[in-house]
């Protein structure tokens, strides 16, 4: 014991040092965005790449009972769209009715991957970098969201990275609409709380209470309708008295963005103008 | 003793404030940049205690730290230079000198100090810098920084040395 203690005395110095570094290092990646986020990378690099490893070996045992179920799912589904198809040929009479449905189907926006690489929320004007660019088919008036809801809009692209305007930008304007009665405004962030931004122009006879869900309207070409945006905190007047501004809670958090998807709508068009031309 | 300690204290100050308020604007050609509080765990006594060298050396770069929004960086590489201060004074001095003693020219001579200084300030400036960049991406470019800051600041240390021993 008087020998554990002679040592711990003798080396203190070397004890001491660790410690303080240790706690530098705390400090360091606490509180510096950069180090923190490239530790943190680094780290779920990692975890990333065993978790894939494990996944796909243990994927293959797998095949057989999931090839089952969906051939299952498959033939159930058939049969549901056959007798809803004769429903509504039934109702309408209209052959017509159907083919917009499908359009409908068809008209599905496809989703490009994408992992946020830089990140800012402390300006007034704050913006995301994506690494996918114009060779991933990623290009301006894009909309980004993430599994929480929206993220932004694609401002600018390189070859292969693209700036995203955060929703937390005074630029930003997206149309959203409350999704229990419909009533619709825009979306503008006031510059100052991260959590929070505002949704203008409602108007007063719009029935809206706290814990409202905010999602996004669909009237703009750049977001399809019905994505999560937030949840309604507190209902305001607006600084004109004629219309209501709602504070948002944003279902995203900003401060942990990192895969989010990129909604290409390049691609519905280009299928309308298929079936457009197929039907003529 | 009550004197020096006063003295030591407000060179401390003065130190942190020009580092604070106008070294870390500088960026010449955007290399170097002179970190010369340094200078100040450069010449303490030799006979302070290991510990309380750690102790100065984590204090003083947490407080550049924190009016420099980068927490832990200055702390980290100024600790590693009051960990290996006494070892980096062997190496320039003869063990059988006296214990109160105070490195600098006077003390060394010109070029025992010079050595001293800027193997000192070279080990701190990596560190800090590497923790600044974190990564060894750029390295050439990273070597640069290192080698132009820390010919600035020793640069700066030398000039301090000299008017204050005046």
């Amino acid at each position: 014991m008087r020998n554990l203690l002679d040592f711990l005395l003798r080396y203190s110095h070397c004890f001491l040092f660790v410690i303080l570094e240790v706690v530098c290092f705390v400090l360091l990646f606490r509180f510096n965005n950069y180090q923190g986020s490239v530790y943190f990378s680094s780290a779920n690099w990692l975890c990333g790449t065993v978790y894939e490893i494990s996944s796909s070996i243990t994927g293959y045992f797998h095949l057989k009972t999931v090839n089952d179920a969906l051939t299952d799912r498959n033939l159930d589904l058939e049969r549901e769209v056959s007798s809803l198809r004769a429903v509504v040929a039934e109702l309408t009479r209209d052959s017509s009715a159907v083919d917009s449905l499908q359009q409908a189907a068809l008209g599905d926006f496809w989703r490009i991957k994408a992992h946020v690489v830089n990140n800012t929320l402390d300006r007034a004007d704050n913006f995301i970098t994506i690494d996918k660019g114009r060779s991933d088919s990623v290009q301006a008036e894009m909309g980004v969201v993430c599994g929480n809801g929206v993220v932004g809009i694609v401002g600018k692209t390189t070859s292969h990275h693209a700036l995203v305007i955060s929703l937390l930008n005074s630029k930003s304007n997206i149309s959203c609409k409350i999704k229990s009665s419909g009533y619709f405004g825009y979306l503008r962030w006031d510059g100052t709380d991260v959590r929070y931004t505002y949704l203008h122009d409602v108007p007063r006879h719009a029935e809206c209470q706290k814990g409202d869900t905010i999602v996004t309207s669909g009237y703009s070409s750049i977001f399809p309708e019905g994505i999560m945006v937030g949840v309604v905190e507190d209902i305001e007047d607006s600084h004109d008295g004629l219309s209501y501004l709602l504070k948002v809670r944003l279902s995203t958090d900003f401060g942990r963005l990192d895969d989010v998807r990129v909604i290409a709508r390049e691609g519905m068009e280009e299928i309308e103008e298929l079936t457009k031309e197929y039907r003529k | 003793m009550n004197v020096s300690y006063w003295k030591r204290g407000l060179w401390l100050l003065a130190l942190v404030l020009v580092q604070v308020l106008v070294l870390n604007q500088i960026h010449i050609g955007g290399y170097a940049t002179p970190f010369a509080y340094v200078y100040f765990m450069l010449v303490l006594n030799r006979d302070v205690k290991r510990n309380v060298l750690l102790l100065l050396g984590f204090f003083v770069g947490l407080v550049i730290d924190v009016f420099s929004n980068t927490p832990g960086m200055h702390a980290a590489a100024t600790t590693l230079l009051a960990f290996v201060r006494p070892w980096l004074l062997t190496l320039f001095v003869p063990r059988d000198s006296v214990d109160d003693w105070e490195p600098g020219i006077r003390s060394m001579g010109f070029g025992s100090f010079l050595g001293y200084a800027a193997m000192a300030v070279f080990l701190h400036h990596a560190v800090l810098l590497l923790l600044d960049t974190f990564s060894f991406f750029s390295w050439t470019l990273l070597l640069l920084k290192v080698v132009c800051s820390t010919a600035l600041t020793t640069f700066c240390v030398m000039m301090m040395e000299s008017v204050r021993r005046k």
